[in-house]
């Protein structure tokens, strides 16, 4: 079932319904992200959509599976630092959740 | 002066929609499961964080092309230049689909006759040949898209 009209975001299928990503924003964002970014084509930030969704569910479910372990249902800042550590690819996140991270497991020289 | 670099700073003018992020995080989880708000927060930050990333490294291959437009194929590169190779097949998908559906808008033009000019198998046979034909520019263009003709004397 396709709602008519053009879409000013991307559609993700949700379970809930389709969702929006505001291809603006995505826009806002990629321009703010260094001094010299070029103009950017229309088609990009829908590309840039789906994957800020499959990242955000990647990172969320590994969330869950640090929430799992405790004996809680609520997954917490803790968590998605936890997981960030424990994932490579995420080492970009580093420094955003070094606050929310849990004791360290293992001690780290200083950079 | 720079303002001084607090982790999470926050870019409130430039960031996603809460309640659209939310529903995303919450279809990943059971549904008695709760996420804490600081972790919904961080879970958005991570994201716009995310966007810089592929944005930056976006640039840089626009850049290396000597291209002035980032465009998606670009932004599909840098994914896996970053690491990120293992959403470039669905983000590829989806970005397809919705060239189909923006065409068959444009095509159909607000009119609600029942013949519209593509019918879905034209769609989707048009839908392959922009797959197979993007995938030939991504490879190099040294593929040639594959014909659906079963003639063994055509060559391909």
């Amino acid at each position: 079932m396709r709602q008519a009209g053009t879409y000013s975001g991307m559609v993700i299928s949700g379970k809930t319904g389709p969702h929006l990503l505001p291809l603006a924003r995505i826009k806002k964002i990629m321009k703010k992200s260094g001094e010299e970014v070029k103009m950017i084509s229309g088609e990009s930030p829908i590309v840039f959509s789906k994957a800020c969704e499959l990242f955000i569910k990647e990172l969320t479910q590994r969330s869950w599976m640090v929430t799992i372990k405790g004996k809680t249902r609520t997954l917490s800042k803790e968590d998605v630092a936890s997981a960030v550590l424990a994932t490579d690819l995420f080492d970009f996140l580093l420094n955003l959740v070094s606050q929310s991270a849990p004791a360290p497991l293992h001690p780290k020289p200083p950079n | 002066m720079e303002p001084m670099d607090i982790v999470g700073k926050s870019k409130e003018d430039a960031s996603l929609p809460k309640a659209t992020m939310t529903k995303i995080i919450k279809e990943m989880l059971p549904p008695d499961v709760r996420v804490a708000r600081d972790a919904q927060d961080l879970l958005i930050e991570c994201c716009v964080e995310f966007i810089n990333l592929i944005s930056s490294e976006s640039n840089e291959v626009c850049n290396r092309e000597d291209r002035r437009t980032i465009a998606p194929e670009h932004v599909l590169k840098a994914l896996e230049v970053l690491g990120f190779g293992e959403y470039i097949e669905e983000v590829y998908a989806a970005y397809e689909q919705h060239k189909v559906e923006t065409m068959q808008d444009s095509l159909k033009g607000g009119k609600w006759s029942n013949g519209a000019e593509m019918t879905e198998e034209e769609a989707a046979a048009e839908q392959q040949r922009m797959f197979a034909e993007a995938r030939a520019r991504m490879n190099g263009g040294a593929v040639a898209p594959k014909q659906p003709d079963p003639d063994p004397s055509v060559e391909s």
